[in-house]
Parts: C-alpha cells; sequence; structure tokens
C-alpha cells in the first residue's frame, strides 16, 4: 500500500502520462476497453449502455464513499443523502436559474461540499461511531426536508429534471462524459490520496493515536477528507440526475448509501478503483436478478446483504485483496509487473 | 508435578516469541519466573492460563492436558491468573469483584470462607468494600487482583508483575501476602523484576531470555550465579 | 527516594477526603446533579413535558410515555450489545419487526378463538402469550445470528472487529427485511387491538387499554432487567464480560456463553417491544427503521454503552417526537430531533450521561 510513496522509477513518455493521472498500465487498458466496448454490438444497445452508465456513476460514487472509509475509517452513513443533495441543488438550480448544467453540476458538488464541511465540523470531532451515526442522522435529517418541502423538491410526486442531451438521443452521448467524470474523481482522489495529505489520511485511518502524537491534527485532516468525498458525491449526484430525468427523496434513502457502501467494499477498502471495477459486473448481477426474477421482489437486495456479510467474515480485503494476492503470486513475470506498476 | 510444560512454543499470530519452554512446578512450590524485559514471561503465562493458544508442546496441569484449553476452562480445572493488566471488572465494587472471582466455586461455606480469608489478608479491600474497582489506588488494585485470585480457591496462581508500579513498602506487603497464601498451601508461579527480593522469596527460579530458558535452580543458588549477578541484581 | 514515591499517595487520600465532605449532604448532592448536564437535560425535558401537555392536551404526556419506555427497551438492548460484544447493531430494527411479524401471526388463531368465545380467560392471557412468542422467537433468531455470523468473525477476523461488525448488521438488516418481503409480502399485518377492552381514562383522557398494558410491560421489564443484571449470576456475568474480557476468562466465566446471553436478551427486548406495539405499528418489511432510529438517537444522546441511561434517553426522543407531531405535523419527526440531538453534541460531544470510566466505542 505504501510502495507509491516508497521510490519512483523514473518513466517516460506515455508511461509518464500514465503516472501522472494515477492509472497503471492494466488501468489503463481496463480504461481503453471501456471506451471501445459500447461502439460495438451487442453492447452499443441502449439499455446495456444504461447498464454501463449507471455502474459508472455508482462506480464513481462508490470511489467518493471509499475516500472517507476506507483512507480515514469514517463511513459516511448518510453518503446518499449527500449525492442526493448534489442532485437537487443541481436540478433546482437548473430549472429556476437556468443556468447551464455543467455549472449546475458545480453548485450541487458546492452545496453537498458544504453540508459535508458542516456535518464533518460537528461529528468528526469525536470517533468512530458518533461520527457515523450523526452522519447518518443527518442523512435521515435531508430525507425528511426532501419529503417535507414540497414546494421546492415535489416531494414524493418526484422532481423533473432537465436533460443533458435532447431525450431522443442514444445513451451513447452519456456514456463518455459518465467515463470523463470517473477518471475526473479517480484522477482528483488519487492525487490527493499521493499527496502529503494523504499520507496524514492513511497515518489518521490505521491509528488516530498514533497519528496524533506525530503530530498531526487529526480533526482537520478528517473533515478535509470528509467535505473533498462529499463534493464528489454530490457532483456525481447532480449527473445522475440529469441523466435520469427524475428524482424522488427515496434516493436518499439509506438503502441506497447501502449500495454504495457494499460496492466499495466488497471491491476492496481503501483501494479506490476496486469499487469502480466491482460495480459493473455487481450492477449487472443485480439488475439481471431484478429483472429475471421479478415475482421475488426484493431478491437482489437480499443477496446484497449476503455477499456482504460473507464477504465481511471470510475475506474483509474484498476483490482488490485478492488481485493483490495474484499480483503477488505472479509478480517475478515482467509483463505482470509491467502491468501493475 | 502440578505444573509440567513440555518443550512449549507460543506467540502472537506470526510472531513466535517462546521457543521450547520446559519448566515445572511441583505441588506447594514457590516458583519465580525471572527475565529481562520482553522476554516473554507475561506470555508464558497467558499461554499456561488459556488466554493464548500454544503454538506447539505440552502442558500439563496434574496430569491432565490444558494446552489449548479456552480460559474459563484452565480457571476451572484450579488456576488462577493474576495478569499484569489486572483486568478487574472497573464498574463493579470491590466486593461484587471479590464475588465475581469466586465464579466457579459453588459451595456458598467455602465462597464465605475464601473471603474472609481475603480481607484477613488485605483488610484494607475490607475497608473499601463498597468502593467502585475502577476508583482504588494502585496499591489496592493489585490486593484487588491478588484477592479476586485467591477467591477461587486455586491450585496454582500464576502471578504477573505484583510489584510493578508499587511504592516499596507496599511491595514488601505484597511479597509477605504472597508468602502467607503459599504457606497455606497454595503453589505460586510468580513472574517479576524485583530479582533481589524475588530469589530470596521463592523456592526454584527459571531465567527466562528472549523467549528462551537459559538458567534455572534453587533461588539460593542462582542468587549467587555470576551471570544472574551481573545481569540481574547489578553487582 | 521512597519518602518520594509515598508522598503522592497521601497527597491523593487529603484530595479525595476533601471531595468526599463537598459531597457529603444529600441536598447538596442534588443541587450538583440537577446542575449538570444529565440533570439540566433531564429537567428540562420534564418541564417542556408538563407546558406542552397544558398547552395542547395531557396526550402528549400520555403518548411519550407509552412510546418511550419501548423506545428505551431497544436502546437497552443495543446498549448491552455495544458494550459487552462491542458491536453497533444496525439490525436491531428488524428483530423489532421479527417480535411483530411473530406476534401477529401467534395472534391470529388466539383472535379467532377469542371472537367465539369473549368470555373465555384466553381474551385476557392470548395477547400475552402472543408477546411473549414475539420475544423469544428474536431471542432465537439473536442467537442464531450470533453463532451463524459473530461467532464466525470472531474465530477468523478480530481486526477492525467494530467496523466489519457494523457492516455485517447493516447487510443482516438488509437480508431481513427482503426475507420479509419474500416470504409475507409487504402489505400490513396488523391488529386493531390486543385487549378489546374500553378505554381507561387517565387524567382526563381516554386511553386504550392496550397502551395502558404497553406500558406495564414496558416497565416491568425494565424493573426486571435491571434486577438481572444487577443481582443474578448471570447478569453479573454479562456486565463482568462488558468490563473486562480477559478478567471475565480468567475468572471462569465462559465468554462465549455470555455472548449468546447477550445475543438472546438484546434481541428479544427488540422482539418484545415489537410485539407490544403491534397494535400501533403493523408488521411490514421495514417498520423496524423507524425504531431503531430512535433507539438509535438515544444512544449517541446519552452516550455509548450507558445502559441505564437508555431509560431517561427513551422517554426524551419520544417527547422530541410527540412534540414535533404534534407542533410542526406528520413527517418532521426525523428533521427536528436530528438538529436537536447534533446541537446538543455539539456541547457534548460524548453523550449527555457520558461516564469516564470506559470508552471502548473510541475506535
Ligand atoms: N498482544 C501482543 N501482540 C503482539 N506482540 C506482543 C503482544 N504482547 C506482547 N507481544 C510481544 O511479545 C514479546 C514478549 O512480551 P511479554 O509481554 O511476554 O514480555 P515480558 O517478558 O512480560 O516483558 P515485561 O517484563 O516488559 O512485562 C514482546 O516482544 C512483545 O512486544
Ligand atoms: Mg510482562
Amino acid at each position: 500500500m505504501a510502495s507509491e510513496h516508497e521510490y519512483y522509477v523514473q518513466k517516460k513518455g506515455i508511461a509518464k502520462f500514465l503516472d501522472y493521472l494515477c492509472l497503471t498500465p492494466l488501468g489503463a487498458i481496463g480504461f481503453l476497453i471501456l471506451i471501445i466496448v459500447p461502439l460495438f454490438p451487442p453492447f452499443n444497445q441502449d439499455y446495456l449502455l444504461r447498464w454501463f452508465i449507471l455502474a459508472a456513476i455508482m462506480g464513481a460514487g462508490s470511489m467518493a464513499f471509499d475516500f472517507s472509509a476506507g483512507y480515514i475509517a469514517v463511513v459516511n452513513f448518510g453518503f446518499a443523502a449527500f449525492v442526493g443533495l448534489g442532485a437537487y441543488t443541481s436540478a433546482i438550480t437548473a430549472v429556476r436559474w437556468g443556468i447551464p448544467l455543467p455549472v449546475a453540476m458545480l453548485c450541487g458538488a458546492l452545496a453537498s461540499a458544504l453540508l459535508g464541511l458542516f456535518t464533518g465540523a460537528i461529528s468528526l470531532r469525536m470517533r468512530g461511531m458518533f461520527a457515523i451515526c450523526l452522519t447518518w442522522f443527518i442523512g435521515i435529517a435531508l430525507m425528511g426536508l426532501a419529503i417535507k418541502m414540497v414546494w421546492l423538491t415535489r416531494g414524493m410526486l418526484g422532481l423533473q429534471v432537465p436533460y443533458f442531451f435532447p431525450s431522443d438521443v442514444s445513451n451513447l452521448y452519456y456514456w463518455y462524459p459518465v467515463l470523463g467524470l470517473s477518471l475526473m474523481t479517480w484522477f482528483i482522489l488519487k492525487r490527493i490520496a499521493r499527496s502529503h495529505m494523504g499520507l496524514a489520511f492513511k497515518a489518521i485511518g490505521q491509528n488516530m493515536d498514533a497519528a496524533k502524537t506525530s503530530g498531526i491534527n487529526p480533526t482537520r485532516y478528517r473533515i478535509i477528507n470528509f467535505t473533498v468525498s462529499c463534493a464528489l458525491a454530490g457532483w456525481v449526484g447532480a449527473f445522475y440526475a440529469h441523466f435520469i430525468g427524475i428524482l424522488t427523496p427515496d434516493f436518499l434513502h439509506t438503502a441506497k448509501t447501502v449500495e454504495f457502501l457494499v460496492i466499495a467494499y466488497i471491491g476492496g477498502r481503501g483501494t479506490l478503483w476496486g469499487g469502480f471495477a466491482v460495480a459493473f459486473p455487481f450492477i449487472w448481477f443485480t439488475e439481471m436478478l431484478r429483472s429475471n426474477f421479478d415475482y421475488l421482489p426484493g431478491i437482489n437486495l437480499l443477496i446484497y446483504g449476503l455477499i456482504l456479510i460473507v464477504i465481511m467474515i471470510f475475506y474483509a480485503g474484498g476483490m482488490a485483496q485478492f488481485f493483490q494476492y495474484l499480483v503477488d503470486k505472479y509478480k517475478d513475470n515482467p509483463t505482470v509487473r509491467w502491468l501493475t506498476t | 508435578m502440578l505444573l509440567e510444560i513440555k518443550s512449549l512454543d507460543s506467540g502472537y499470530g506470526f510472531l513466535q516469541v517462546l521457543w521450547d519452554i520446559s519448566l515445572s512446578v511441583d505441588e506447594g512450590e514457590f516458583v519465580a519466573l525471572i527475565g529481562p524485559n520482553g522476554a516473554g514471561k507475561s506470555t508464558t503465562l497467558k499461554t499456561i492460563s488459556g488466554l493464548l493458544p500454544p503454538q506447539g508442546g505440552e502442558i500439563l496441569f496434574a496430569g491432565d492436558s490444558i494446552g489449548g484449553m479456552e480460559g474459563h476452562l484452565v480457571c476451572r480445572k484450579g488456576v488462577a491468573f493474576i495478569s499484569e493488566e489486572l483486568n478487574l471488572f472497573v464498574n463493579m465494587t470491590v466486593k461484587e469483584n471479590l464475588e465475581m472471582g469466586a465464579f466457579t466455586v459453588e459451595d456458598s461455606a467455602k465462597q464465605k470462607e475464601n473471603l474472609e480469608f481475603v480481607y484477613e489478608l488485605f483488610p484494607r479491600l475490607y475497608e473499601r468494600e463498597n468502593q467502585y474497582a475502577g476508583t482504588l489506588s494502585g496499591g489496592e488494585r493489585k490486593m484487588m487482583a491478588i484477592g479476586r485470585g485467591i477467591m477461587s480457591s486455586p491450585r496454582l496462581m500464576l502471578v504477573d508483575e505484583p510489584s510493578l508500579g508499587l511504592a516499596p513498602m507496599l511491595t514488601n506487603e505484597v511479597f509477605k501476602s504472597l508468602r502467607t497464601l503459599n504457606k497455606r498451601g497454595t503453589t505460586i508461579l510468580l513472574v517479576e523484576q524485583n530479582v533481589g527480593k524475588t530469589l530470596k522469596t521463592s523456592s526454584r527460579a527459571y531465567i527466562l531470555e528472549k523467549g528462551k530458558i537459559v538458567l534455572d535452580g534453587k533461588s539460593a543458588d542462582l542468587a549467587n550465579d555470576d551471570h544472574v549477578r551481573k545481569i540481574y541484581l547489578g553487582h | 527516594m521512597a519518602s518520594a514515591a509515598i508522598e503522592p499517595t497521601i497527597d491523593e487520600s487529603a484530595i479525595d477526603k476533601v471531595e468526599q465532605t463537598i459531597e457529603n449532604t444529600f441536598v447538596q448532592k442534588v443541587v450538583r446533579w440537577v446542575f449538570s448536564a444529565a440533570g439540566i437535560t433531564i429537567c428540562l425535558t420534564i418541564l417542556i413535558a408538563i407546558v406542552a401537555s397544558i398547552h395542547k392536551g395531557p396526550y402528549i404526556l400520555v403518548n411519550t410515555i407509552i412510546t418511550g419506555g419501548m423506545w428505551a427497551l431497544m436502546a437497552i438492548g443495543l446498549s448491552l450489545l455495544f458494550s459487552v460484544m462491542n458491536i453497533a447493531g444496525f439490525a436491531h430494527g428488524e428483530y423489532f419487526m421479527a417480535g411483530s411479524l411473530t406476534a401477529y401471526f401467534v395472534m391470529q388463531p388466539i383472535g379467532k378463538y377469542t371472537l367465539d368465545h369473549p368470555e373465555s380467560f384466553i381474551t385476557y392471557v392470548g395477547p400475552l402469550i402472543a408477546i411473549l412468542a414475539g420475544t423469544f422467537m428474536c431471542a432465537i433468531l439473536g442467537v442464531i445470528t450470533e453463532r451463524l455470523v459473530f461467532k464466525q468473525l470472531r474465530i477468523r477476523n478480530r481486526e477492525g472487529w467494530l467496523l466489519n461488525c457494523f457492516l455485517i448488521t447493516i447487510g443482516l438488516s438488509v437480508i431481513m427485511q427482503n426475507g420479509h418481503q419474500l416470504i409475507f409480502g409487504a402489505d400490513f399485518k396488523g391488529i386493531l387491538a390486543y385487549w378489546d377492552f374500553p378505554s381507561v381514562p387517565i387524567l382526563g383522557v381516554y386511553i386504550s387499554m392496550d397502551r395502558v398494558c404497553a406500558f406495564f410491560i414496558a416497565a416491568l421489564t425494565m424493573v426486571g432487567f435491571y434486577m438481572f443484571m444487577m443481582f443474578s449470576t448471570a447478569g453479573k456475568t454479562i456486565r463482568a464480560v462488558s468490563q473486562d474480557e480477559e478478567g471475565a476468562r480468567m475468572v471462569g466465566i465462559s465468554v462465549d456463553a455470555v455472548h449468546i446471553m447477550t445475543f438472546a436478551l438484546s434481541c428479544g427486548l427488540a422482539g418484545l417491544a415489537g410485539a407490544s406495539l403491534l397494535f400501533m405499528f403493523p408488521s411490514y418489511p421495514t417498520v423496524g427503521v423507524m425504531p431503531l432510529y430512535n433507539s438509535w438517537f438515544i444512544i449517541i444522546l446519552v452516550g455509548f454503552g450507558n445502559v441505564a441511561g437508555s431509560i431517561p434517553g427513551g422517554f426524551m426522543i419520544a417527547l422530541f417526537q410527540v412534540l414535533t407531531r404534534s407542533y410542526f405535523g406528520e413527517g418532521w419527526e426525523a428533521v427536528i430531533p436530528v438538529l436537536l440531538i447534533s446541537l446538543i453534541l455539539i456541547f457534548k460531544p460524548s453523550g449527555i450521561f457520558a461516564t469516564k470510566v470506559r470508552t471502548v466505542w473510541d475506535q
């Protein structure tokens, strides 16, 4: 884990550029595949593209979630509310003031960041469960507000949100922006994680007392981390709003947080990429369950729960740990080494 | 032999601390285990008392194998462990703590007898019967822990550094009570840093360094041993 | 050297004595308590309850007392789970749900029978049977989860226990909610009343028999629970494990057995609350969510691991909610109490009854 800080091999050309993007060659290949695949059948069908897009949104969200859960060990249990706040803010500013959607998305991110700052400031002085519970309460309160402030959000009726693109275009139009957004999220989070601040985050996450004695002010760093995570959550949420076209308060529900959480933890906490990689098969799997077993409502969620428990008991490191195990096993193979550094 | 350990290995996860330890304690003996910091003395006691599973070797107590047995079952066999951290129930009163110590004793007459003995041994505890254990002073906590150990009428008592952090006067008192206890028939295996006093009190001693037993013998002989004098007694 | 080492102890005992003399009289103790954080909040709560009851009518007080008792029961269970096993139970609402579901199914035949035989003693005892069935069902469910899930984790991985358990309970909650939906469907499964008797007039308001009984069940359970924890051997072993697990092992307590007992008790209490409140909250997959919120509000408000503090906490939360519902309307009860709690926590970050002695939650 700490290897990224330990030494830098001088890299040139494309490798240097990739390194700047914080991508390993393997990651870059995966990314290229994601760029190309939706152009070819059968993946260019609209409903499959829709699944790709939803997965990328969930993946980007789970990266933002993992940034605080995996690095500073603060599980933001009201995460979906922050995502939803971004979505609502973006939608409402766009509708009311008619500002262009990309700017509205930034407004969404800003709103989430501000609320994140506030939540962090009151909860992150406390530790572990206290902080988790407070974020959760704030999430519940936000959802309550979304339901009750009908004049603003139209409550349970759902808020109509302007689409990014005219409704008759292919989903391909959404695919590349969301891919860019995911890459951007990855880039921002990873650059921070690699910086001096990222080291502090990790120190705090592993042992807060030790970090404190070595001169780090944990509360400050935790608040910074939390705010960044919330800002990105709001950003992702805003994109989601303009893709899906309608917002209901359900989107702020704890159950949605659980979805992000399950993806992040199955992917492997503290890795960021794990959640993104897992989101694709995971969303596909649950969508398939939902559509093939529609006489068994909730079966997909039930399976979420089972997977989460099994992973937590038997393999707390998630998929990333398995990947690392494979890499370590074949580390003498030069191709593998080149691909993963 | 009451306690017999044969080539015991133990440690924490992948970290092995004890290497091939063998020692034995006879019924009624007062045996000391001495060694520098980090030698693995506490680890030895934890392994015997079942708080830590052994990684190899055998532990026999009164002829039965207790290696790998769970802590509460070892306690039921008649082994009391007074740990370095004392592990008191801080939100219970002194009396409740002592009662919990007698958890394995079914006979209430026996419980009462033990309680009286403890109060006799440590009158200070009797005075503070209804005080919460968390508010006791360091010395009182030590007495409390030893008292709790006595309450289960153990055949063997494992005591880990009772003098740690005590003023010399209190240390003497604790040592005296251990001797009284031993005279009353309880076998004692004592771990101590205060080597001079320990060698005077105990009948036999083992010396543990870096997880291995390097010396053993009568305490009086060890007190005159060159190695012991140089390293532990400082003269 | 020796005197230097002894001196501090003398100093300490002197300070002790001074403190004891300050604390001595009963009146002074009471005054002190009233001005502590706990005292201020409790007195303020009572005051608000009385003022609001005069303003809006006594039903505020009545509703507070009835629901408060049940939330307190749930919070006690959560607190227990927390302080003994270090598990943050986010599936606790689901035991509430399971309790109400069991009570519903047991109550069905009983209800049919009493319809035909209104004079039978079953009319009085039947509902109690249903409630007890709900309680035991949940206790058993709790034991099963402990064995199947938490025991397994304990054997395999003790690192990051608190967080892993938290995630596992989330998984459990999702499984139980959707399991309910799959097997029993999402519709409301409720009863009109347990004890179908005329309402009892108290303080000029008519209160249904069920509510009165619910209150007595809660009160009796709390007293019983307290007695059990303080005076029974089993209760003492639970307390011992919660205070020092190693110590408990050292005196011969089987920690494994205590864990089973803790789960049974804690889930049983949640089931009892669910079953007793079946007439107010019909059973459906997510019926446990609100009770779960409430019990967590309580725990955060009074401070972690404070079992006794859950009782006043329960009434406080219930009052908050009753008040918001009657002054702001339905639906705000999730919002305004949260703001209040956040406010309290800004001033008192570790809860209003936080004790100094042990904080295992600090991880
Ligand atoms: N819980 C633990 N996990 C990992 N390693 C441990 C643990 N407890 C002790 N150790 C290590 O085991 C070794 C032996 O420790 P032990 O406590 O047995 O020493 P000791 O002889 O009792 O020392 P002291 O005189 O300081 O009490 C030490 O190197 C210590 O760091
Ligand atoms: Mg030691």
